[in-house]
């Protein structure tokens, strides 16, 4: 058996029919998982050797209306295999425990989450202003958030005006004579 | 009269040092494979840097600094003699007061970097005042042989009593030699000495808080600073010269230093002082040691 | 006087200070190929030895800040470049919720170089460009910058707060 289905086994001991795990290509392994296994699977995980949180990424599905997390998990010990660790959560209504615990990089991963999609991890010590300093809209890597409007509102500018390609094209102020 | 001829004398080491700043970086750019800016370029820096207004002020003490640096390498050129010709101050222990004199350019800069509230000024003030640590011992032994040999403290005397060509002092004592040459090195803060300025790490050291009009201060310090040193170098080993051929020699060593300068990284300060300490070390002791058992 | 405007076209000192992805063009200009140290033009290491100020690239509000600081500190006269068509209108982050559109309203902008990225060869003829029009008194923009303070400052308001920035402990 390889490596690939030797890790599919052992999660589907575990996991019973609670969730589904498939092998995607070769080294790739997906899980779908929901909510309150992630940590247990994610320490389970830990102990057999997967020593690398590698990232947590988030998905909108707008219109089933939720958030998917995903988090990739990478070991040198079984051949460079990546684990894929899927949930779904409900959008602006759930919340996620985090899994700075477990993985202390998870810190950075889930406040770049938090400050892009608006997700709230419980139990994380800093959720403040990473990436985008003085930010004062939604958060931008929503579906429903429209960056055309908010650069218009926001600098002014979508199509030149005659002020501001005179201003351009002289580089020069004239020198007033005194 | 005086005051003209000294004067005179100011004026044509500023220039030349400039000259010589200006030649360093074309022979770098073409060891480099490349053409280099042109010969004159140190004076249209300067001359630029004379010509911009500051923004901000520090206090009085930073903007005392460079001109405690400049006024004192300024100091030295009175027990300076070029070539054969008289300085115009020698007296019986001038070489101390010439080797004093070399330390006030740091101290001045030392005392302006600490006005400013940079942490890279304290840094780099840092690592010149311990870099002195390694090259003054190298330099000041070096000397020693010469001076007791002639039984004379004073430069001036010890270039009229070594002869001409076959009676110099850096061919009866090439091991001194050899060992006050890389001394020099490290005092012209050339690479791999040049850790008080290291442009790349500490954001170039004491002169991070400097523009305009100090800078340009501290470019005629650097310049006059290039002629005294070297000068006090081929003054000591090489005997009495002609003036043409005393800035020939000055030339010369300053271009060995440039040519390792552009082929050599720069050491962290801990290499630098441990290397001063260990093989020229060596060779300065094996100096003293000749005197006495091989004159 | 004549003299001093020669000697400050032909020992141009800018800020090593790279900001955006147009950065990737200064180091083959500054090398032996399209050697740019014959000009004269030699990088610094801090904005309080230099002349001009390249903005090469995008510049998000967060940058934005960090540069009028850089700005600020520059003894004048001080030229600024803008550098590849972020600088002009956007670039190809025109619709980006984070990258500044025009960057003349912020700082005083001299001369433009058009391209993504230009190559090196059009950067030494900004730089010659910049050396004529400093030889004839042309390269004016900082006067703008001390007079029409209030403007400049009412813009960069619209994007962060400009007093948060300057309050030390």
């Amino acid at each position: 058996m390889s490596m690939e289905e030797k890790i599919v086994e052992e999660l589907k001991s575990i996991l019973g029919d609670l969730g589904e795990v498939w092998i995607q290509r070769e080294k790739r392994v997906y899980a779908k998982v929901p909510k309150n296994l992630v940590l247990p699977i994610l320490a389970y995980l830990k102990d057999k050797g997967f020593h690398q949180l590698t990232t947590i990424t988030c998905v909108d599905w707008i219109k089933r209306g939720k958030f998917e997390l995903i988090y990739n998990l990478f070991s040198l010990y079984h051949e460079n295999i990546h684990v894929f660790i899927k949930t779904e959560l409900e959008r602006d209504k759930e919340t996620m425990p985090t899994a700075i615990d477990i993985y202390p990089m998870a810190f950075d991963y889930e406040r770049e989450i938090h400050e892009m999609f608006g997700i709230v991890f419980e139990g994380h010590p800093r959720l403040d202003s990473f990436i985008l300093e003085d930010w004062d809209g939604p958060p931008p890597m929503r579906k429903d958030f429209d960056t055309a409007k908010y650069v218009e509102e926001k600098y002014g500018v979508k199509d030149y005006t005659e002020e501001i390609w005179k201003r351009m094209e002289q580089p020069y102020r004239e020198e007033k004579d005194e | 009269m005086k005051i003209l001829i000294l004067a005179g004398y100011w004026i044509l080491v500023t220039i030349l040092g400039l000259l010589y700043m200006g030649i360093a970086r074309k022979v770098t750019a073409r060891i480099h494979n490349r053409y280099g800016p042109p010969f004159y370029q140190a004076f249209l820096d300067v001359l630029k840097l004379f010509s911009k207004r500051e923004t901000a002020s520090h206090g009085v003490m930073h903007s005392l600094g460079p001109v405690i640096a400049f006024a004192g390498i300024s100091a030295t050129l009175l027990f300076m003699p070029l070539g054969k010709g008289a300085p115009v101050l020698h007296f019986q222990g001038d070489l101390f007061v010439v080797l004093y004199l070399l330390v006030v350019g740091p101290l001045g800069m030392a005392l302006g970097a600490g006005e400013s509230n940079n942490p890279n000024a304290t840094i780099g003030i840092a690592r010149a005042l311990s870099l002195m640590l390694g090259y003054e011992i190298i330099l000041f032994m070096a000397t020693l042989p010469v001076f007791v040999h002639y039984g004379t403290a004073s430069i001036y005397d010890v270039i009229v009593k070594q002869g001409a060509f076959p009676n110099w002092a850096g061919l009866k004592y090439p091991l001194s030699m050899l060992g006050g040459l890389i001394a020099l090195h490290g005092l012209l803060g050339e690479k791999p000495f040049d850790q008080p300025i290291a442009p790349h790490e500490i954001a170039s050291g004491p002169m991070v808080e400097y523009g305009g009009k100090y800078l340009g201060l501290l470019q005629l310090w650097h310049a006059i600073g290039i002629i005294v040193e070297t000068g006090l170098f081929i003054n000591v080993f090489f005997g009495p010269q002609n003036i043409v051929w005393f800035f020939a020699g000055t030339f010369i060593v300053f271009m060995l230093a440039v040519i390792v300068n552009a082929l050599m990284p720069r050491f962290r300060i801990e290499q630098a002082v441990r290397f001063y300490w260990g093989v020229p070390l060596i060779l300065v002791v094996l100096g003293i040691l000749q005197y006495y058992f091989w004159r | 006087m004549g003299l001093f405007k020669i000697s400050q076209g032909r020992s141009l000192w800018m800020v090593h200070f790279c900001t955006g992805c147009g950065a990737v063009e200064m180091p083959p200009t500054m090398t032996s190929r399209f050697d740019m140290e014959r000009f004269g033009i030699a990088p610094m290491a801090t904005p309080r030895q230099a002349d001009v100020l390249l903005i090469t690239g995008y510049l998000t509000v967060k940058t934005l800040k960090r540069v009028i600081m850089v700005y600020e500190q520059m003894p004048t006269p001080r030229y600024v470049i803008g550098f590849g068509s972020c600088t002009v209108n956007g670039g190809i982050y025109w619709d980006s919720y984070n990258v500044i559109k025009n960057l003349d309203l912020y700082i005083p902008v001299d001369l433009y170089i058009f391209g993504c990225m230009p190559r090196p060869e059009s950067i030494i003829d900004a730089f010659i460009k910049l050396r004529k029009m400093i030889e004839e008194g042309k390269a004016n923009k900082w006067k703008d910058y001390i007079e029409r303070y209030d403007w400049y400052k009412q813009n960069q308001a619209k994007l962060f707060d400009i007093n948060k920035w300057r309050v030390q402990k």
